[in-house]
């Protein structure tokens, strides 16, 4: 069967442009498109002003420059086709649709714009990845500096630059390490359809992740950055032009989250299988859609927040200036307005995960849906009223900090419902002890460390002490890390055979698991500690008097590097060796487990009727 | 040992390898290792005794083509730069008399707190062989400022302005014939790793300037350490 | 008569509920104990009021969240208490089928809202507490700059002289008017419990009695730039005669 389009010729050596491009035009033309722009901006753009606070002509073709490469990598990639065809009127025919979908295609269909879902989430499972490759790099590179008696072996400069990117790819990577392979391939399945609502915006999504890295990681030859992963204005003013490939990756990476978004969000109201009404759908799915749901409002303000910041730089305004009129504390709130929902959207759908795994695992029905989903819900509703306890030290607003702290000390309210969700559903569970059952606990002991220390952080006369210190940086890991990243692997390796056909490897995320569970612990409490004692955070030399909590930490970081790797081979070597599968190893009863490994391309032979909640453990036995 | 191992063993050793590679490249990028120590100038009478003395030279150049980037002056030519390095060592206990040629231009300093002397042996600096507590602040080229972490270790804060060359003594091409000359002593503590940096905003950024060359360091800012004499 | 039909036996009888009832005591006070000294070692002793009722709320909530995390450590120690089953299939199926229980969700609800109205309370009773040092009309001002990488002052009370060096007198109040020149700072007094930022065009205000004599951290809390790090000053607090000897021997008035 073949899938050529336009096949008069059977040996024509035209193939039509669409079946062109791929992965490797998309790099050529974004480089074309780049050095183009570049040598076109540097030609033809007047030169700074005499005597302007600002020299932005640099600015203006960096961000020219990186402008270019987008769009030559947007273009080389095949995204521009589908809209293209519809403005010509002829929109894409059901075997060219096949063809985008990579019916029948191999391997190469996983380095073009496939809109299969199930291809995508394996391009989002590798990119995220390859992410977290990057930003465990960085890590190490911090702590590695951090462990030298007094720091002080990464240049001040460099270090900066290190500890500002390793945030902004770990944020983006701890954002997409659920709903991007999981929301994308398990989700249409588990929802009883055959694909996702709108399958060419699903293949955008994850080609402007790809897009958005060249810039990120460019900026570390454009000089780094100067700030945190924060990019606080007015330092970020001042900073080389690395800050503006910072910029760039937020402004795409938004758009790309905004898409998904909606995307995910119409599938799930749109999509759901026939007889699955709210009440039996699973509780994963709810946890995906409040995320994206979340990040719908929130990604908006920092694109905005960031294009300010571009324009500050490259065209001399003021927005963040206060001798021109502008404020930091605009940024600030900008930021945070969206930082703020943004680690709830990192955080949910990983415990939503886990809470869809603890019935399977304890064979016996989840604990209070009901609950589950209130505390989700209550959860976003309240994140997007706490942002300013980021900024209660900034002095901007001092009678908004009780109102503040209120409703951030009421978020702790929808949290423990997810606690008494995942406590009920172990409470005379039969266990089947594995990474996933044992990650349930590692997240129950990481997120209570999590949050107690929130809730001392919401308090504002102890975050006249603790904020800007190594404290905070401990608790907001024990969150996105502990908790979030713990989710996120016990994810992977649930639902890995239905995405590989394999297992993975029993005994390696074994010893994974517990290096990283045992080194992240060791790791971060030392970090409590010297936050306790005073060390502020992002310093690249403090005193001595932490030389041995961050010793500590050091050597624990290297412990959980190691775990780290070991999980990667892990997955490689089961990817390609690993135990086959059978259809439903986990003999769990949500639908993605009804479909046959591989999945085929449309996933259901026929759609699925729902009749019940996915949850009649021990019920059976009634 | 079976592929499995030996391939989780080899994935390890790769990532640490990678990791420790990136690093060293990372550590030693843009980490100027030279460094000036002080000379040895007999003996001082201050007012914690009579102390071993050592001096300093060092200047301050309106570009990085005097020399110390390179024939070419590095990778920011244009940038203001103090010379001949910016590391500098110096023995603990000790009275410390550095002197600075100044040949740059200048204008009004943003913080009037730094046209004055600070931390300096009696309070005192002399300026072109006028011995001055501060200068007039619309006449400061840069500052040499000397300070460090609030730690175990002895605090050292020392500032000095340096005051520029007149516009009109400025030539087209190459140096001053006439640098602003600054001398200052001040006495150190015990060991320990100090920072000092200029204090007068001139680079690029928002309006207080501290970008570009005033974030780089090696060319105004610096390492500076007081080790076992 | 003939009631063969047998009783639900009450839910608190069960064993393994008396176990986990077992375990949440010993875990809640292990939790209270060990968690309160965890968190109050580090800080050490503190230099003022605002330092010791920021170290004894810290205390306070970790009391307070202690049997919240005992419960949930002894259900986990609790489940965790049985044969391990490992295989690559799983064990049969619970007997519990308990799917919701309205009482249980009842409970946890009331007392972790009432724990967060505690610590509602709690914490705006001590911010108030706070906001009042701010109020003194006694207080002592004193006008902080920070600029990259540096912080210098300027004694608006003793003749506006200034100094890179941060004296305060012991049982004075002070306030302290911070700004910055260039981006953010933040103005942290480590032992003494108070921070603020330093925001360029703005003046920010915050204030403390310190009430030990002594050396203390000044470190600047929020990243500024290349030399962050360094951006740091020991604070002096002398006695009132020592205070009034520096202050005129820097050219200041009493």
């Amino acid at each position: 069967m073949t899938t050529v389009m336009n096949h008069k010729n059977p040996t024509a050596s035209h193939r039509p442009i669409m079946e062109r491009l791929n992965v490797v035009t998309a790099l050529a033309l974004g480089v074309a498109g780049a050095v183009i722009s570049y040598y076109l901006a540097q030609k033809f753009l007047p030169e700074n002003t005499e005597g302007s606070v600002m020299k932005t002509r640099h600015d203006q073709v960096v961000l020219i420059g990186m402008i270019g490469w987008f769009i030559g990598f947007m273009t080389g990639i095949g995204a521009l086709v589908g809209p293209f065809r519809w403005l010509m009127g002829k929109d894409l025919s059901h075997d060219e649709n096949m063809y985008l979908a990579g019916k029948n295609a191999g391997i190469s269909r996983y380095f073009r714009y496939t809109t299969d879902h199930k291809v995508v989430g394996i391009q989002y499972l590798v990119i995220t990845m390859v992410i977290f490759g990057v930003g465990g790099i960085l890590a190490m590179l911090i702590r590695t500096n951090l462990g030298h008696a007094e720091g002080g072996w990464l240049h001040p400069q460099a270090y900066n630059a290190v500890v500002g990117i390793h945030g902004i790819i770990m944020i983006v990577g701890t954002i997409i390490m659920v709903t991007g392979p999981f929301g994308n391939f398990i989700m249409p399945i588990m929802i009883g359809a055959r694909d996702m609502a709108f399958p060419r915006l699903n293949a955008l999504s994850f080609w402007l992740i790809v897009a958005a890295l060249a810039p990120i990681l460019s900026s570390f030859f454009l000089g780094g950055i100067t700030t945190g992963w924060s990019a606080y204005n007015p330092l970020a003013s001042q900073s080389p032009a690395g800050m503006d490939g910072y910029i760039m990756f937020i402004c795409i990476f938004a758009i790309s989250t905004m898409v998904a978004g909606a995307n995910i969000t119409t599938t799930v109201v749109r999509m759901r299988a026939k007889g699955m009404t709210w009440t039996r759908t699973p509780i994963f799915i709810y946890g995906t859609v409040a995320s994206v749901a979340l990040a719908l409002p929130a990604f908006p303000v920092f694109f905005l927040s960031q294009i300010m910041s571009g324009m500050d730089r490259a065209l001399g305004t003021t927005f963040y200036d206060t001798r021109g009129g502008g404020s930091g504390w605009l940024y600030e709130n900008l930021f945070w307005l969206m930082g703020h929902p943004e680690v709830y959207v990192i955080l949910i759908p990983a415990v939503a995960a886990l809470m869809e795994m603890a019935p399977v695992f304890t064979r016996r029905p989840l604990f209070s849906f009901k609950i589950a989903v209130m505390g989700i819900a209550g959860i976003c509703g309240l994140s997007i009223l706490v942002w300013a306890h980021h900024m209660y030290m900034t002095g901007w607003a001092p009678l908004l900090n009780a109102p503040f702290m209120l409703t951030t000390e009421l978020i702790s309210i929808p949290t423990g419902m997810l606690f008494l969700v995942l406590v009920g559903t172990v409470w005379r569970g039969r266990l089947w002890m594995t990474v996933p059952t044992a990650s349930i606990f590692a997240l129950l002991l990481n997120f209570m460390i999590g949050g107690i220390t929130g809730i001392y952080l919401s308090d504002v006369p102890a975050d006249a002490a603790l904020h800007g210190s190594m404290f905070v940086t401990a608790h907001f890991h024990y969150t996105l890390m502990g908790a979030g990243l713990t989710g996120a692997i016990a994810a992977l390796i649930f639902w890995f055979p239905k995405m590989t056909g394999r297992m993975i490897d029993k005994q390696l995320s074994w010893i994974s698991f517990w290096l990283v569970q045992i080194g992240f612990n060791v790791a971060f409490m030392g970090m409590f500690m010297v936050g306790l004692a005073g060390q502020p955070r992002r310093v690249e030399a403090y005193a001595e008097l932490f030389i041995r909590g961050n010793q500590i930490t050091t050597g624990a970081a290297f412990v959980i590097m190691t775990g780290m790797l070991v999980l990667l081979w892990a997955v490689i070597y089961s990817w390609r060796h690993g135990q086959k599968a059978p259809m439903n190893p986990w003999q769990s009863k949500t639908l993605e487990w009804t479909v046959p490994n591989p999945v085929p391309l449309e996933n259901f032979e026929t759609l699925p009727i729902v009749t019940s909640d996915p949850y009649g453990y021990g019920k059976a036995q009634s | 040992m079976n592929k499995r191992i030996l391939g989780a063993f080899l994935t390890v050793a790769l990532g640490a390898g990678t990791i420790a590679g990136i690093g060293s490249y990372v550590a030693s990028a843009k980490n100027d290792s030279r460094v000036l120590e002080a000379t040895l100038a007999g003996t001082l009478q201050t007012p914690e005794g009579n102390l071993p003395h050592y001096t300093l030279d060092m200047s301050v150049y309106p570009d990085s083509m005097f020399g110390g980037h390179g024939k070419d002056g590095g990778p920011h030519p244009d940038y203001v730069s103090y010379g001949p390095v910016t590391n500098f060592t110096v023995p603990a206990h000790s009275a410390i008399t550095i002197t600075v040629h100044q040949y740059d231009s200048g204008e009004t300093i943003t913080n009037p707190f730094f046209a004055k002397a600070h931390g300096t042996m009696d309070g005192t600096m002399t300026v072109n062989g006028q011995r001055v507590t501060q200068i007039a602040p619309d006449t400061v080229g840069h500052t040499f400022t000397l300070h460090g972490l609030a730690n175990g270790k002895d605090q050292l804060f020392v500032s000095v302005p340096l005051q520029y060359v007149p516009e009109e003594d400025m030539p087209e091409e190459g140096y001053s014939s006439s640098p602003s000359v600054t001398t200052f002593t001040f006495i150190t503590g015990g060991e320990g790793e100090y920072i000092w940096n200029c204090e007068f905003p001139c680079g690029d950024g928002s309006y207080a300037r501290f970008g570009a060359a005033m974030s780089t360091m090696g060319y105004m800012s610096g390492h500076f350490n007081v080790v076992k004499a | 008569m003939s009631d063969l039909q047998t009783k639900k036996p009450q839910w608190w009888k069960s064993k393994d509920v008396q176990v986990t009832a077992g375990l949440w005591v010993v875990f809640s006070a292990l939790i209270a104990v060990i968690g309160g000294e965890v968190n109050a070692r580090p800080m050490g002793e503190p230099a003022s009021e605002t330092m010791a009722n920021t170290i004894h709320i810290m205390r306070m909530f970790t009391w307070v969240s202690a049997p919240v995390a005992g419960l949930v450590a002894a259900i986990a120690a609790k489940a965790l208490m049985q044969k391990m089953h490992f295989g690559d299939n799983p064990p049969p199926e619970a007997d519990h089928q308990i799917s919701d229980s309205p009482k249980a969700t009842a409970l946890w609800l009331v007392v972790s809202a009432l724990l967060c109205l505690f610590a509602l309370i709690f914490g705006m009773v001590v911010l108030q507490k706070d906001n009042n040092t701010l109020l003194d009309v006694h207080a002592a001002d004193i006008n902080v700059t920070g600029q990259q990488w540096a912080w210098n002052f300027d004694y608006a009370d003793s003749g506006n002289f200034q100094s890179a060096d941060l004296y305060l007198p012991v049982n004075q109040p002070v306030h302290f008017h911070v700004t910055s020149l260039d981006v953010v700072h933040s103005f942290w007094i480590v032992q003494m419990g108070i921070k603020v930022d330093a925001n360029p065009g703005y003046i920010t205000e915050t204030a403390v009695t310190p009430t030990k004599i002594g050396v203390y951290d000044l470190r600047c809390a929020e990243l500024c730039g290349l030399l962050h790090a360094y951006m740091q000053k020991k604070v002096h607090v002398v006695s009132q005669q020592d205070y009034n000897n520096w202050v005129t021997s820097h050219g200041g008035t009493i």
